[in-house]
């Protein structure tokens, strides 16, 4: 009951907000929504009471039968799904409070708030799904509301552009998922976690034929779930939807695209960790895409100028330590970080939504500058964000930063080496453009014109509160989940009880404790090296950055652009496709299937019913004789076809 | 049957067929109404020919007596123009005579069918059924005292037509003869709603009134002196 | 031979027939009586005989009686198919008031006719002799005849009542032809006789006589007149447009069900032999109802005329069910007439509606823009016309989905793809309705309020046409009792 009233409480508050907000108004709609949020959340704080419990199933009602095929509407209720539940509940009520403070002077405030809590909505249905059908379901029903809530100001050509990307971007990756969902039933008969991780075990070293190569049955499901995560989760390839997204207001970033959407992949894996335990191959692949992205994101974002850009970049990288650290074995890691972020990033964004306020909608950070004592608590609140973001020690991202590129470390993984390297130069950069974002915005001399300098001012209560609470969680939050990649010495009653599967081999989580001490210490000395050098940078020496970027242009140009990647997909995919669109449509569509189907079929419709209509003249006797001809040709008929 | 009824059955059918044609090929109306006159005429005579006295009793009653005056009375009185009326006529005769000859020769065929058909040897060959519907229920155990009427079954040769009609119309065609009944009445109110027009000028005999009246209502009696005038 | 057979008058089954006959006397002499008055007292009254008929009907025991010398059956297809009947009637009487009000011709012969067609149609569903057929449908035609010609001061309804009179004559002509061949080829005129006798042949392996066929093919000549199935459906558009419009309601709903009912049953019952044989008449027609009703309705400008064809195309779908010949398909010709019965009725109310000025206007380009003046008789139009083009989730899509699969499964693929694709054409002018009514520029507004009738109609109908789908049980319940029961030869 407790999870059924966690999960169901934003849909009433949708619907309410949605179909009725014009009737109960703006104050009402955002009465409701938060209420009901409230209530999810305070569910959600009692429901960590039950980590640590075995797997319980919480029934719905049956949703599809066909033949073999089941599929329910089921709450899984276990400590992987406690967390998330908690996390999702929980920044989702508090960017709900907040967004009544940053949307107060929007015209269509309920349509908002609903959108928001139809999103919180699909996130729990996703996080607490039993089957993969239900999980298809939240996933596609965050893709609907992120694309709604990104299209959120739709009158503006660039929002609706953005919405459309990450739609499209996004049914790449879902095309692997689907792919991969289609694969499980295949091969297990099932789409019911519990069915298919009992039969795991047996379909291990399993061959499947894909296009003639007979390739292993759990690398290539796990491979095209894998895609689908991708593309939810902006890794590498399919990343250029999230910096995009950054269009949509900022609380919707917070919540959406740094705390809780983005990390369903990172979910997913971890749900399918008995499946990826016994993938190799496919694990390879996650840590060799995770670290990559770790790095590629890194470096875009020591260039962006856009302050929620510089956010997004940083999440896009965050993610990718997600999943390296997935693929080395250590989900647990992965989902400490994810908890741990989810705190200090919609912390970061919703700081970063109070610095825009308060600049008058000003996004640009060259923009800025010089307002660290006009805004003091936005200033601070964005300080400890930022230490835990870069992982400064006793912060929360310290302790889960840690223990990923310890996991690194240890993990027999192929690419355990280049994930932790990879992890470790990121862990510069991110500290780096970290210290950049918090000089360029709020120290220097104000770059901003006088106007806007003049309106500088503090955010309401509304706004500031929610970000205290996450400042708390940001510094709290590292402490409170050590638990999560501690080993237990029985596995009835370690942090998990089970819903983390780790292989017969796997002892990542015991020999992290064990590395050697330069491990251990390198992330906090790469965080000051990266802190002191932006220091150094932007607010000792103003004149470097400018010369650094002039001494390596191209480089410059390579990252300023973002690795040209929208530039080759405009060439390869949508150019080629609008070629290829536009020639079906001139010369198939228009040319054939036009000519002969609609148009064609249309014309001679209209003909007949000409010929028809003159038939009937209004003489009784041409009736009557229609009747004559009628029952003589059906007579006739008879006469000449009866035995 | 006998040469004599043969030959009548001949001319009957012939002037009959014959008359039938002239219905609708005289020019004049009045005549076709008399065209059609005979035609009942000799359609009657072929019923008396089959031993049905009745309906050829019937048929001249009703249809002559009645139906065929009306009409006559009908096309007397209105005026209509029955040379424009035909203009379109010889433009459709092409196509109308196809029809009704193809019409015609299918229903010969049909006919033809019927009279190959060997109709003595029911039980032995199977080249038909004969179908024989059911005698009515015979003594149904009358639920919750329901009225049961006896009829008589008579034999065709011991009784006249008239008394066999009246021995089953009310009986086994009893529903029949009611819905006959109630078509009749629907005729009659159709009728008066669509023709029945009450015009202020019109008197009306209002029969209630006539008999209510008294002698002193209507007539006045005066003392009228002699050489005075009134 | 002097045996005494005695004849047993059971009016017990029927009673509904007994009643309805005797309240119409009733009705008559009050009437009469009370002359001037109009049919303001009586219509109600009229209404809730039919009503509490269909009560009756409703309320009682179904099993299959054949009484009345043998010339009437009662059974549960008669049970069912009577209370659509009176059900419409009634429905009917109710959209009448305001109409013959507002038209000056409030006379108390109307639901009187009303009364009587509906005890010619009951008579109809209830025949079980070619004579009794005969005489349900001449009661039901003569009352319409003059119901059509009710408005006898306009030129076009009394054009109307004429050409329909005319034409129905010739088919009258024609069914009695086609009885007299059966009768003549087989012997006898009851539909359980000639069942038992073809069913007797049909296992000795001996063939329809051909007369029998050109009779039967006759019969149901005049039987496809009185369901306006094509190529005998020349009177409908004229009788449709000149009719006054609430007796075009009534013409477009139960004497269809009537006719319809009755060709199931006498196609069905002694002809159920014959099922491959008349199969190729139903396709037929079936096929070409469904053609001209989908194109011909295209270039229509007064609605009642293109209701008249959308009549014309929604026989021809009942009629696939019909062609099918198994349970499946009368099942589902019956959901087929419940659901369009109430599409109909529901959008001749809002026909009824159209008012300016105290003229009734009755062409499609008098509902421009309708949505923004009167956005609830916008609404219900829109569901009736979406419905009737077969729209899920409204109650039409149900009705043909139900004939469609009862085609497929009897293997008449091409038929239902017929089907198909004449709904697809259709459906254009359905949904032209609509749009002139969401997007054209509004007109002058109509006159309101409408009367009570009017408004309870549209609105029942409306929402049993939008709620069909949450709550068909009882009405699947009833046509599938309904279908077995013909399908079972008493």
């Amino acid at each position: 009951m407790l999870h059924v009233l966690l999960v169901f409480s934003p849909l009433i508050g949708a619907v309410v907000a949605g179909f009725f907000g014009r009737a109960i108004g703006d104050r009402g709609a955002q009465t409701v929504t938060c209420g009901l949020m409230a209530l999810s959340a305070l569910c959600a704080v009692i429901g960590l009471g039950y980590v640590g419990g075995p797997a319980m199933k919480v029934e719905i009602v049956r949703w599809i039968q066909v033949g073999s095929f089941e599929a329910d509407w089921a709450l899984r209720v276990d400590s992987l799904s406690c967390v998330m539940m908690f996390v999702v509940s929980f920044c989702s009520f508090l960017i709900h409070v907040y967004s009544v403070g940053y949307m107060s002077h929007d015209p269509s405030v309920p349509r908002f708030m609903s959108y928001l809590s139809l999103f919180t909505f699909a996130m729990l249905m996703l996080v607490t799904s039993d089957n993969l059908i239900q999980l298809f379901f939240g996933w596609e029903g965050v893709g609907v509301a992120s694309y709604l809530l990104i299209g959120f100001w739709y009158t503006r050509p660039s929002a609706c552009a953005a919405a459309m990307k990450a739609f499209i971007v996004n049914r790449v990756g879902d095309f692997g998922l689907m792919l991969g969902i289609a694969g499980v039933y295949l091969v297990f008969d099932t789409v019911q976690y519990d069915q298919i991780f009992a039969m795991i075990p047996q379909a291990a070293g399993g061959r499947i034929v894909v296009w003639g190569f007979p390739l292993d049955t759990l690398d290539v499901l796990g491979f095209l779930l894998f895609v689908g995560a991708m593309g939810k989760s902006a890794q590498i390839g399919l990343h250029t939807w999230l910096p995009d997204a950054m269009e949509g207001p900022t609380p919707v970033s917070a919540l959406i695209h740094a705390a809780t959407m983005v990390t369903a992949g990172v979910f997913l894996v971890a749900r399918f960790s008995p499946l990826y335990e016994h993938a190799p191959t496919a694990l390879a692949f996650v840590a060799f895409i995770g670290a990559t992205t770790a790095i590629f994101a890194a470096t875009i974002g020591l260039t962006q100028f856009d302050i929620k850009r510089v956010i997004a970049y940083s999440t896009c990288s965050q993610l990718g330590y997600m999943f390296f650290a997935c693929g080395v074995g250590a989900y647990q890691a992965a989902i400490f970080h994810l908890f741990t972020h989810a705190f200090f990033k919609a912390l970061l964004f919703l700081g970063a939504g109070s610095v825009i306020h308060a600049m008058s909608d000003e996004q640009d950070m060259r923009r800025m500058g010089g307002i660290w004592n006009k805004i003091p608590y936005t200033y601070v609140l964005m300080w400890i964000g930022t230490l835990a973001l870069i992982g400064f020690p006793g912060f929360a991202g310290y302790f889960s930063k840690d223990a990923i590129l310890e996991a690194a470390w240890a993990s027999h993984n192929p690419f355990h080496l280049y994930a932790f390297w990879m992890g470790l130069l990121a862990a510069i950069l991110t500290a780096f453009y970290s210290g950049r974002l918090i000089w360029l915005t709020f120290h220097g001399t104000p770059r901003a014109d006088r106007e806007t300098m003049h309106h500088v001012h503090e955010s309401p209560w509304i706004m500031l509160a929610p970000l205290f609470v996450l400042a708390a969680g940001a510094i709290l939050a590292g402490w409170l989940g050590t638990g999560m990649v501690e080993v237990a010495e029985e596995e009835g009653a370690s942090f998990w009880h089970g819903a983390i599967y780790t292989g017969e081999g796997n002892h990542v989580l015991h020999d992290l404790h064990g590395v050697p001490f330069f491990v251990s210490f390198a992330p906090f000395v790469a965080m000051a090296i990266g802190l002191g050098l932006s220091y150094l940078f932007y607010m000792a020496r103003p004149d470097l950055p400018g010369r650094v970027a002039g001494a390596v242009r191209p480089l410059y140009r390579f990252l300023y652009n973002k690795w040209y990647f929208d530039e080759l997909y405009d060439f390869l995919f949508v150019r080629s496709a609008k070629w290829l669109g536009f020639g079906l449509w001139k010369a198939g569509d228009q040319g054939v299937i036009d000519r002969f189907g609609p148009d064609g079929l249309a014309a001679s419709t209209q003909f007949a019913t000409k010929r028809i209509v003159r038939l009937q003249s209004g003489y009784l006797y041409h009736y009557a004789f229609a009747m004559l001809i009628g029952v003589a040709g059906l007579v006739t008929w008879y006469m000449l076809t009866a035995p | 049957m006998n040469a004599v009824q043969l030959l009548l059955f001949y001319i009957l059918a012939l002037v009959c067929t014959a008359s039938a044609v002239m219905v609708i090929a005289s020019r004049n109306p009045v005549h076709s109404v008399l065209y059609l006159i005979l035609a009942f005429f000799n359609a009657a005579g072929l019923f008396v020919l089959i031993g049905a006295e009745f309906l050829a009793m019937v048929l001249v009653v009703v249809y002559v007596g009645a139906v065929a005056v009306l009409f006559l009375f009908v096309v007397m009185m209105l005026d209509i123009n029955f040379v424009e009326m035909r203009e379109g006529f010889l433009q459709y005769l092409p196509v109308g005579a196809l029809v009704g000859i193809i019409l015609l020769v299918e229903l010969m065929l049909v006919g033809g069918s019927w009279a190959l058909a060997d109709r003595t040897e029911v039980a032995a060959a199977p080249a038909t059924v004969v179908m024989v519907e059911p005698a009515a229920p015979v003594a149904v155990p009358p639920e919750g005292g329901e009225t049961a009427v006896v009829a008589r079954r008579v034999r065709a040769e011991e009784v006249t037509n008239t008394q066999m009609l009246g021995a089953v119309l009310y009986t086994e065609y009893f529903y029949l003869f009611q819905a006959a009944g109630a078509i009749l009445l629907v005729a009659i109110v159709g009728a008066i709603t669509l023709t029945l027009r009450e015009r202020p000028a019109t008197k009306r005999q209002d029969i209630g009134r006539q008999v209510r009246r008294r002698p002193f209502e209507s007539v006045e009696l005066r003392k009228v002196k002699p050489r005075a005038g009134i | 031979m002097d045996t005494a057979s005695p004849v047993v008058l059971n009016l017990s089954s029927a009673l509904p027939e007994v009643v309805l006959f005797l309240s119409g006397l009733v009705l008559l002499v009050v009437g009469a009586l009370r002359e001037g008055e109009g049919a303001k007292g009586l219509s109600p009254f009229a209404v809730l005989v039919l009503l509490v008929v269909a009560a009756m009907i409703l309320g009682g025991g179904q099993t299959a009686m054949v009484s009345l010398g043998g010339h009437f059956i009662f059974d549960g297809f008669a049970a069912f198919t009577k209370v659509v009947i009176l059900v419409a009637a009634a429905l009917s009487l109710l959209l009448a008031r305001d109409y013959l009000i507002d038209e000056k011709v409030d006379r108390f012969e109307f639901p009187l006719l009303v009364l009587f067609a509906a005890l010619g149609m009951c008579m109809m569903v209830s025949a079980n002799s070619f004579i009794a057929l005969y005489m349900g449908l001449e009661l039901q035609s003569l009352a319409i005849y003059v119901l059509a010609a009710f408005q006898r001061d306009t030129l076009r309804s009394s054009e109307a009542g004429l050409k329909y009179f005319v034409l129905g004559s010739l088919a009258s002509g024609m069914l009695l032809y086609g009885c007299s061949l059966v009768y003549g080829f087989t012997g006898t005129l009851r539909f359980d006789t000639l069942a038992a006798g073809f069913a007797i042949q049909g296992e000795r392996g001996i063939d329809l006589q051909i007369g029998a066929l050109v009779g039967l093919t006759f019969v149901a000549a005049g039987l496809a007149f009185k369901m306006a199935a094509v190529p005998f459906h020349m009177w409908t558009p004229d009788v449709y447009e000149g009719a006054p419009t609430p007796v075009t309601a009534f013409m477009a709903s139960a004497p269809k069900v009537a006719a319809i009912a009755l060709t199931l049953r006498v196609l069905m019952q002694p002809f159920g032999e014959w099922t491959d044989e008349w199969r190729q008449i139903v396709v037929f027609i079936s096929v070409a109802s469904m053609i001209l009703g989908a194109f011909a309705a295209i270039g229509q400008t007064n609605f009642k005329r293109l209701m008249a064809y959308s009549g014309i195309g929604h026989v021809g779908y009942a009629l696939i069910g019909l062609a099918a010949g198994t349970a499946g398909g009368i099942y589902g010709v019956l959901i087929y007439l419940v659901i369009y019965v109430a599409m109909t009725l529901g959008t001749f109310a809002c026909i009824m509606m159209m008012r300016r000025g105290g003229r009734y206007v009755e062409t499609i380009g008098d509902l421009s823009g309708l949505s923004t003046r009167q956005p609830m008789m916008a609404l219900a139009l829109a569901v009736f016309m979406f419905s009737l083009a077969g729209i899920p989730p409204l109650a039409g899509f149900f009705g043909k989905l139900y004939v469609f699969m009862a085609a497929v499964d009897a293997g008449l693929v091409p038929l239902a793809v017929i089907g198909v694709v004449t709904s697809v054409v259709g459906a254009y002018y359905y949904l032209r309705i609509v749009k002139v009514m969401y997007f054209d520029e509004p007109t002058e507004a109509f006159d309101g309020p409408n009367g009570l009738g009017l408004r309870l109609v549209a609105a029942g109908t409306a929402v049993f046409t939008v709620a069909f789908i949450l709550l068909p049980g009882p009405f699947l319940n009833a046509a599938q009792n309904a279908a077995a029961a013909l399908m079972t030869t008493p």
